[in-house]
């Protein structure tokens, strides 16, 4: 999720997101003159581009210097050419797996001032047949709101089978899609073959990655008026190496690249806990 | 006006005639027929070429003295006995007393009327025209009605009406036919014996007839006889099924007996099909995608029936989906039919849809739902209609989002109310069908956790169901309700405050495995991320001492669920642990227990990430883990299960098993030392070691993991 509002474009114009039911109406753009006096409810934000250089925890790995095994290694995923192309489903990685939570941040810093929302993920619901990972995401410190921010999202998994790195939808074009998945340095080894096809004779059943696009459905305990817009994706990033979570929203009419960092959690614990519920 | 109906007339059965009489009622008012143009009209087209008479002026049950039933049993017992009664008046007062009326069918058995009838015709003296009323007499007893059947064969009547086919007019020997056609249209019916030889061959020349009495009733016991699937390969070795496409060209009642008999010999039966059916025996499949175009509806449904026998016993000889999006429409058409072709329809294309996806897309993007919903606000359905049309909802419902979600928005909300309404309803099927789509619709997580389920018009009811007294229904409700509780937001109260998790633990001590599985199950999930005051509760209620049987439970399903509801259980906070320790570590000396001598990979699954969460917690509780997984002394021989889990062939207990090491590893804790010692000395290190290469990623990248902080304290493998 957003701040609701997004601000300073065209010629002295504010272009405010009017949005009374989700994010289906937020496509209607209202103009305001600059004497536009909002209501603190609204907070504006000039666009522009962050651009961070964090630590991206999918680049750690052990090291197996000390071990008298052989790994074989896969860094990159392979491009199959048989006449199947990307039919495999992704395999499940019990890090991704429902249940698990995650916590961190996302950064919505403005150039007048740096902020992050601390953010819990958990995921609630996985479908690798379908390409489909849903779950929650809740906000924390967000400033105009009383309480936790809890919004329900929906995944799909890019597994070349169901989905391919193009999202053809959400206003995003194959150039916004490059320009995300970029962010993501273990994206490099693909971006050529993405370029040709959107990554769809990948088979990246073996990838130690697993990318993904998060859209928010729907405000779980706040009305859709909570003053924080639904309306764009997250691009992410999960490493099945150690479950950190790497994301960046994107919205056009929202500040761009701000980017989620997330760790799984472990709620106190000296370890891993997992759960699970089966559907009949 | 009378609705006459002449001798015999009742080939369809009494209920037939029940169901056309409205028919009748409409086209009379349409059309200002006359009845007996009517009545002619529609005898000529359910019972064939059958000669029409008036009734005699007094209708079947009204109160006159000659009509009395043991005065009409006297007279026929004096023709019986030559005694003088004219017998073809008598038979023809029995005949149109009992037609199509089952009260009189079964109060003249009780008579003994049927011993007399049978009497008359195995005698000598009978005339062609007496042969002819006694079989159809005979004949109208054995409709529709299993103790009239029974009545019929005890007085012996099979081996007469056989002998009477040999008959040399023509009319007897229609009489003969249509009388057995309807013995073997009832369950009650002797099996037809195919093995012997002179059967086959007296069946294949009733086929082979030019009469259409005859070859419905080879069709007939076909149908009734063919069971099993050698069976079904004699009687397509014989020839049977050329002989019933044959007959698919014939008239209307041939056909339908053709395709059904030709579905019995063909079901489950992907040998016989390749054999003799298959897209490559071009005539046979070219007339069955005809007959799904026939003007009638029963044909066009049986022509769909048999291409989805064929499609479910050899799939790829219905791959075309232009083909099967068109059966999907021809079916949904045939559902607007009010009788027992609509219903029919509708469980044809519910089993149709039943097991595969792109078949509930096709059916989804036919307007599946649209049309049905219209059904279901517009009508008041019959329990079988109502029935039909719950599991194509569900059917389409078990893997669409798309379907859901229809059915989940406005406008289509009150379909849900209707269904809601359904589990209430008096008919057991009903209600199983509603439970089942209500489970379906609830696969959806996004619904789910939106706590759309969660309310009281949905609990109350089901919650209700599992006091039902039919363990069908029971089992449906707890499948539902294993799905509902899974609910992510705060509302898992309501269902813990109408006293749901009570009647769950009750269900859970039932003497029935699949009650006791569905309980356990719903336990499960409703255990799923819940807060510890839901936890203490639903354990309170349980108790430790009962959670041990389920684990060891002489059902492996219902163990696999009882360990995934302690796995559960320990989940959460670091403080839920202890419950497994209470009670002198009760429950993970069960669990422990339980995977040294389980088998079931599903089991030893949920079993090893109970010992994974519990050595995610506080040292003693890891030392206790360990335990578990070494329990020997040092010196014993024995092979720790963790070696075994690490050596399976499933993936996932593989990940278990080293999630639990990597756990027990984790260098911060004061005896990861030890613990790493103890573990390399029982080989479980060098088996990590093993894996380095695992095929599974996840497992793979786990073993790095625990290698790597067993390494942190030095390699002993030198």
């Amino acid at each position: 999720m957003a701040i609701f509002t997004v601000g300073l474009k065209y010629k002295g114009y504010f272009c405010i997101v009017f949005n009374l039911h989700g994010y289906i109406s937020f496509n209607d753009l209202i103009s305001f003159p600059i004497s536009f006096s909002g209501s603190s409810k609204f907070s504006l934000q000039p666009l522009f581009h962050l651009i961070f250089f964090a630590r991206h925890s999918e680049l750690q790995s052990l090291d197996t210097a000390k071990m008298p095994v052989r790994m074989v290694e896969s860094p990159t995923p392979s491009s199959s050419s048989g006449a199947n192309p990307g039919q495999t489903c992704l395999q499940p990685c019990s890090l991704l797996s429902v249940g698990q939570t995650f916590s961190g941040t996302q950064n919505v810093s403005s150039p007048q001032k740096e902020e992050a929302w601390r953010v819990n993920v958990r995921i609630q619901g996985c479908d690798l047949d379908h390409g489909y990972l849903c779950g929650t995401m809740e906000a924390l410190n967000v400033p105009m709101a009383d309480t936790p921010v809890v919004t329900f999202w929906e995944g799909e998994i890019v597994d070349t089978k169901n989905y391919t790195f193009f999202t053809n939808k959400w206003k995003a074009t194959s150039e916004v899609d490059i320009d995300h998945w970029t962010k993501f340095p273990s994206f490099a080894p693909l971006l050529s073959q993405v370029e040709v096809d959107g990554g769809k004779s990948l088979d990246l059943s073996n990838y130690q990655y697993i990318f993904m696009r998060w859209k928010e459905q729907y405000f779980v305990n706040v009305g859709s008026d909570c003053g924080l817009t639904i309306a764009g994706f997250y691009y992410v990033c999960f490493s099945c190496v150690d479950g950190s979570i790497n994301g960046y929203y994107y919205d056009p009419n929202s500040s761009p690249f701000q980017k989620l960092e997330l760790k799984t959690t472990n709620e106190g614990r000296s370890g891993f806990s997992f759960s699970s519920y089966e559907l009949q | 006006m009378v609705l006459g109906v002449g001798e015999g007339g009742d080939r369809d059965s009494g209920v037939m005639v029940d169901k056309i009489r409205p028919i009748i009622r409409q086209l009379k008012s349409h059309l200002f027929l006359t009845s007996n143009t009517l009545t002619r009209f529609i005898d000529t087209r359910w019972c064939g070429a059958y000669d029409i008479r008036r009734r005699p002026t007094t209708m079947p049950g009204s109160a006159s003295s000659t009509h009395r039933p043991e005065g009409l049993i006297e007279r026929l017992r004096s023709a019986a006995s030559d005694a003088g009664e004219p017998k073809l008046k008598v038979l023809r007062e029995l005949k149109n007393q009992i037609i199509g009326n089952r009260t009189k069918k079964l109060s003249y058995i009780k008579l003994g009327a049927v011993p007399y009838v049978v009497s008359i015709l195995s005698s000598s003296s009978s005339s062609d025209s007496v042969l002819v009323q006694c079989a159809a007499t005979i004949g109208s007893f054995a409709c529709g009605v299993d103790s009239g059947v029974s009545a019929v064969l005890d007085a012996g009547a099979f081996s007469h009406l056989i002998n009477l086919l040999s008959h040399s007019n023509e009319k007897v020997v229609d009489a003969g036919a249509r009388a057995l056609k309807m013995i073997y249209q009832s369950k009650v019916a002797p099996k037809y014996d195919f093995l012997q030889e002179k059967n086959m061959e007296f069946l294949i020349s009733l086929l082979d007839k030019n009469n259409e009495n005859l070859t419905g009733l080879g069709a007939s016991i076909i149908t009734h006889s063919c069971e099993t699937s050698d069976e079904q390969k004699i009687l397509g070795d014989a020839g049977t099924l050329k002989r019933l496409i044959n007959l698919l060209e014939g008239t209307t009642s041939q056909r339908d007996a053709s395709l059904e008999s030709f579905a019995t010999i063909i079901k489950e039966n992907p040998q016989v099909i390749s054999e003799f059916v298959g897209p490559e025996n071009g005539r046979t499949w070219g007339t069955l995608i005809e007959l799904t175009k026939d003007r009638y509806p029963r044909t066009r449904l049986l022509a769909c029936i048999c291409l989805i026998l064929i499609k479910n016993a050899v799939p790829s000889y219905l791959h075309s989906v232009g083909i099967r999006a068109k059966l999907i429409l021809i079916l949904l058409e045939l559902v607007d039919d009010s009788g027992q072709v609509g219903d029919e329809a509708l469980f044809t294309l519910s089993s149709f849809i039943a097991d595969e996806e792109g078949l509930q897309k096709l059916a989804f993007e036919a307007n599946t739902i649209d049309k049905l919903c219209d059904h279901m606000q517009t009508e008041s359905l019959q329990p079988k209609r109502l029935e039909g049309m719950l599991m194509i909802l569900a059917n389409l419902c078990l893997n669409l989002e798309c379907c859901r979600s229809v059915l989940l928005q406005s406008p289509k909300l009150q379909t849900i109310n209707i269904i809601t309404d359904a589990l209430s309803h008096t008919t057991v099927d009903v209600r199983v069908a509603a439970c089942i789509c209500l489970k379906n619709i609830s696969r959806s997580v996004k619904y789910l956790s939106a706590g759309h389920f969660m309310t009281e018009a949905i609990i109350l009811p089901l919650l209700q169901l599992l006091y039902d007294t039919s363990s069908t229904v029971q089992v449906a409700a707890l499948r539902t309700i294993s799905n509902l509780v899974i609910d992510f937001t705060m509302h898992k109260s309501l269902f813990v405050q109408n006293g749901g998790v009570k009647q769950l633990v009750e269900l859970s001590k039932s003497m029935d495995s699949r009650v006791r599985l569905n309980a356990v199950w719903a336990l499960r999930n409703l255990m799923f991320l819940v807060d510890s005051r839901c936890k203490e509760g639903i354990l309170l209620e349980l108790r430790a001492m009962s959670l041990t049987s389920l684990v060891s439970d002489p059902s492996a399903s219902v163990q696999e669920q009882a360990l995934g509801l302690i796995c559960n259980l320990v989940n959460g906070s670091v403080e839920s642990i202890d419950y497994v320790f209470s009670d002198d570590a009760l429950l993970l000396n069960a669990v422990g227990r339980q995977l040294w001598s389980a088998s079931k990979p599903e089991v030893l699954i949920q079993g090893m990430y109970v010992l994974c969460n519990v050595a995610s917690g506080k040292e003693f509780q890891k030392e206790a883990v360990m335990h578990q997984i070494l329990p020997g002394s040092s010196n014993d021989d024995t092979q720790s299960i963790m070696v075994t889990m690490l050596q399976s062939g499933v993936a996932q207990l593989r990940t278990a098993a080293v999630w639990t090491i990597v756990n027990l590893t984790i260098p911060t804790g004061a005896g990861a030392l030890a613990r790493v010692v103890k573990l390399r000395n029982a080989g479980i290190v060098s088996q990590l070691k093993n894996m380095a290469n695992d095929p599974c990623l996840d497992v793979k990248l786990r073993v790095r993991t625990a290698l790597g902080q067993s390494m942190i304290f030095g390699d002993f493998s030198t």
